[in-house]
């Protein structure tokens, strides 16, 4: 008998940076009021790739994201891409200013909370922080088998295995493509290239039918909403937000510029000589060995 | 002390060494240098290498500036794996008994003081692990890193009262922007009521940044490490490998034509502009960090096709030295420099005289790219049919 595949989605509320006027406090943390904030595209992926396992397998999916109250516009964004089942929101001022190791102990303590989870999902980074880590952490904290740069993933879910291809870029070398499998429970972080794949009639149909599911069921997305405290996911405080943080930012300054590295002529494009001088060098060097 | 040593995790693929394993290693030996100078101590820098078959790589991370390896060798290995790499170096770092075999280390040792690895697909993720399992910090993406003292007052640090840290690593990195650099440091809890000591301070080095050091005269000691693991840690089974050309060949073009977000104006019909210079001049599209992060309202064929992270060049992107590289409304923060640097003839257009990017050029043309670009596709196109 084939028993449902439970999936969490670790989601992150991020400035929109598309507004171009990210600003900052005079501390160098991010000023968050002063930026609109978005469902993060690597967490909108994370999502999409949930919503295949919605498609493919029924899967029930409960999104969670640590933040403020404010983060729920996240988690209802990410709502309306996976038709998801639960929304969990930890939020308290204990979680606050938390750095990785810290978010993923909030994050552990919620998952675990959701009962039984066979594959947690996660983007591979978050534009504002951008360490990537909160993933492997989350991972190796809850005892979950761990693998990111996810680009293809499929389910054996009566055998409980899942069947991921992964790209590895190592610079300077060669790019990988690595298709491994492992079993349940797992947490996957998914690279931006991932793309899904529905491949037959049923699973399109299904497709947009859930879609338009989700729709409607985020115009009423605080009733599937879950707020949770510090207290109630039984965390202990001094292990999550600043005091369980063991890295502060110590300063925020300008990166100071470097020396001018090269002799450099300035080119008058009104100019039609210059310009024509200019295009010459240029397919010379090209034609050049 | 029971936090020693400076252990650096040396990245390889089946033996083939990737080249942030040898700028990790340049930069411990310089770092650790120092230390020893400044606090008159005698730590040192062991490398870590797990594989299978990899014998001759331990002398290279010696000649790369290692004071000692230790090493794991077992089939199992071959292949970077994150759980059971995980396990074993965990392992290894606690066990003092391994590490008093390679250098001397005190009889209260317990965890390495500091930690290195790469800011890659292999090392983001393990170091990730590790730390979580070492119970410890992690910056990510470090591109400058000074030790030193530090008196400071923070309320849960040192419960408001002011406080002096001794040998501090000063872990330095740039913010998405590539303008900012924040110091991350990796401090214990000297707050009485939360009070914990956090070592190693970790930090994962962006490849690119550091210079290696080659010194075929240098020495060190090399210990194997038998690991021990067991069915549980091998859960990932590898089916397939396939080593793969990246989707977008920066790296072999002659020429690279890199627009940033100087497109703002009207991206759509700016990238079209830069599709047809490119395309005159045979080149390849190249992107800055802050565009794969798809800040603009475009098509979604544009997007797919160039806001994506394989056409960034920079420090989170390619490394590349083509004969000519134009950058287009870019600013030139030191994230795209270091990425473009090694270039042998660079063009930049932008209509900011004080970019970075113009002490960077061999050419500058100040101005906006709608202005500038078709005069000068123009003129390559005559030029073109001219015979030239």
């Amino acid at each position: 008998m084939q028993s449902t595949i439970n999936v969490a989605v670790m989601v992150k509320l991020e400035p929109d940076l598309s507004e171009g006027n990210v600003s900052y406090n005079p501390d160098g943390t991010l000023n968050r009021s002063q930026t609109r904030s978005i469902l993060g595209p690597h967490s909108a992926i994370a999502t999409r790739a949930s919503f295949y396992s919605k498609v493919l397998y029924d899967a029930n999916i409960k999104v969670c994201t640590m933040g403020p109250p404010m983060a729920d516009i996240a988690l209802r964004q990410a709502l309306e891409i996976c038709n998801a089942d639960e929304l969990h929101l930890y939020s308290d001022r204990a979680f606050a200013g938390a750095d990785t190791l810290a978010t993923a102990e909030t994050i552990k303590a919620g998952i675990r909370k959701m009962g039984s989870i066979d594959l947690v999902i996660g983007g591979h980074r978050a534009v504002d922080g951008e360490t990537g880590q909160t993933g492997p952490q989350v991972a190796w904290k809850l005892g979950f088998n761990f693998l990111g740069n996810v680009i293809d993933y499929s389910i054996d879910s009566a055998n409980r295995i899942i069947h991921a291809e992964r790209l590895i870029e190592i610079q300077g070398l060669y790019n990988i493509l690595e298709e491994v499998e492992c079993p349940l429970p797992a947490l996957i972080t998914i690279d931006p290239s991932y793309r899904e794949r529905y491949n037959t009639v049923s699973q399109r149909l299904k497709y947009i039918k859930l879609q338009k599911e989700a729709m409607k069921k985020a115009e009423n997305y605080k009733q599937y909403l879950k707020v949770w405290s510090a207290k109630e996911l039984g965390v202990d405080t001094r292990s999550v937000g600043l005091p369980g943080s063991p890295t502060i930012v110590y300063k925020v300054e300008k990166v100071p510029r470097a020396k001018a590295s090269r002799q450099t002529r300035i080119i008058d494009v009104s100019k039609d000589s210059e310009l024509k001088e200019l295009g010459m060098r240029l397919l010379e060097i090209l034609n050049s060995k | 002390m029971k936090y020693e040593h400076l252990f650096v995790f040396f990245e390889h693929d089946d033996g083939n060494p990737a080249n942030v394993s040898f700028e990790m290693l340049g930069e411990a030996r310089r770092l650790m240098d120092e230390f020893n100078r400044k606090y008159s101590r005698n730590e040192k820098v062991i490398a870590i290498i797990l594989g299978h078959n990899i014998k001759s790589l331990c002398e290279r991370a010696i000649h790369a500036g290692a004071d000692a390896v230790i090493y794991a060798d077992h089939p199992e290995l071959r292949y970077p794996r994150i759980m059971v790499d995980t396990k074993i170096i965990c392992s290894l770092v606690r066990d003092r008994q391994t590490v008093a075999k390679v250098v001397e280390t005190s009889e209260d040792y317990v965890k390495p003081r500091y930690m290195f690895f790469g800011a890659d697909a292999i090392g983001r993720h393990l170091s990730a692990t590790v730390l979580a399992e070492l119970e410890s910090g992690l910056a990510s993406d470090v591109n400058k890193l000074l030790v030193d003292d530090v008196t400071i007052t923070h309320e849960h640090k040192t419960k408001g009262k002011q406080e002096k840290y001794e040998k501090i690593l000063f872990m330095y990195r740039p913010d998405f922007s590539g303008f900012l650099w924040t110091q991350i440091l990796c401090l214990d809890n000297k707050n009485p009521e939360i009070a914990r000591e956090y070592s190693p301070q970790a930090c994962s080095i962006i490849p690119g940044v550091f210079q290696p050091i080659i010194d075929s005269s240098r020495k060190g000691k090399i210990v194997e490490y038998e690991p021990t693991f067991s069915g549980k840690d091998l859960k990932i089974r590898i089916v397939k490998r396939e080593i793969i050309k990246s989707e977008v060949p920066l790296e072999d073009s002659r020429i690279v034509v890199a627009f940033g977000r100087g497109i703002k104006d009207s991206p759509e019909s700016n990238i079209k502009l830069i599709e047809q210079f490119a395309n005159t001049l045979d080149a390849e599209i190249a992107i800055s960090l802050p565009l794969s992060k798809q800040p603009y309202s475009i098509s979604q064929s544009l997007k797919s096709t160039y806001f994506i992270p394989a056409r960034v060049v920079g420090t989170s992107g390619k490394k590349i030295k083509p004969k000519v590289y134009v950058a287009i409304g870019i600013s030139g923060a030191t994230q795209h420099i270091v990425g473009m640097k090694d270039s042998e003839f660079v063009v930049s257009i932008n209509p900011d005289p004080d970019a970075p990017i113009k002490d960077e050029s061999d050419i500058y043309i100040q101005g906006r790219m709608e202005d500038v670009l078709p005069l000068l596709l123009d003129s390559i196109k005559k030029i073109k049919e001219g015979g030239n």
